[in-house]
């Protein structure tokens, strides 16, 4: 993939380190139909790992009740030097992941 | 044979619950619920709490839904659960009028906030109950989302 389905942006504040991202991500529920009335496979991501430093932060587990392009904000006690990794994984096995330092764009 | 073989074993994966996660096989319906215990299968928000084990979570306003009271478009609505109360370790939201009401499931790491935020899918007015989990306990916490136009199914 030429380019990441990640956008990571984060941010030091008070020892806070806030983590916002965008993912891009059809997230089909599975029920929508197409306009020949077929059911669209469901396709979402059911797993998004953030790690600090190695070490995971935050775990989301998510169904197709998230919407598409999910977005994910949180913060966590870090410091400035912390490498942030975020990883997604879907219900087909697709997955992707993103690595940063703090602050960094 | 190949055919009858994925038969049998979907049914006996659907009889026992169990996880398929052979590469040979992989019904997408078992699929979509391999991250979990079937808590995608739960038709109410009660189900889902009793499925966790949260059936007596005592309703706190420790939790804090931040979410807008009408959501023109049901497909984006930003939704923000944070939870003081501390030693949270899990926040679990539930879209109670959705088709899967089950929607997200955060597990919070030891220097982790309690405060998540994400966009979600709303069929139509509903609420939204988040559960809590901190040290092994539940707590909930209910708000009311009115919906213009859902965002599941055409």
């Amino acid at each position: 993939m030429a380019k990441s389905t990640i956008k990571l942006r984060t941010k030091e504040k008070k020892g806070l380190i806030q983590v916002k991202s965008l993912i891009t991500h059809p997230m089909h529920t599975g029920l929508r139909r197409n306009k020949k009335g077929d059911k669209i496979p469901a396709h979402f991501i059911n797993e998004v790992v953030v790690e600090a430093n190695g070490e995971p932060v935050m775990t989301a587990n998510w169904t197709g009740a998230i919407s598409k392009n999910p977005f994910i904000s949180f913060s966590y006690a870090g410091d400035k030097s912390d490498t942030i990794k975020l990883t997604w994984k879907d219900n087909t096995g697709k997955s992707d992941s993103l690595e940063k330092q703090v602050g960094k764009k | 044979m190949k055919r009858r073989s994925f038969i049998k074993t979907a049914i006996v994966a659907s009889a026992t619950g169990a996880v398929v996660t052979s590469g040979l096989i992989k019904p997408k319906t078992v699929m979509a619920a391999s991250h979990e215990k079937d808590f995608t299968k739960a038709k109410s928000t009660e189900e889902v709490m009793e499925m966790m084990g949260a059936s007596d979570a005592a309703e706190s306003d420790m939790i804090k839904i931040k979410s807008p009271e009408i959501a023109e478009n049901g497909a984006v609505v930003p939704v923000g659960i944070t939870s003081e109360i501390e030693g949270t370790t899990e926040i679990v939201a539930v879209v109670s009028n959705n088709p899967i009401p089950y929607a997200a499931r955060y597990t919070v790491g030891a220097k982790g906030k309690a405060a998540v935020k994400s966009r979600f899918k709303m069929a139509k007015t509903t609420d939204v109950v988040a559960i809590v989990k901190a040290d092994d306990k539940y707590y909930m916490a209910k708000s009311n989302i009115k919906v213009t136009k859902g965002g599941c199914g055409g």
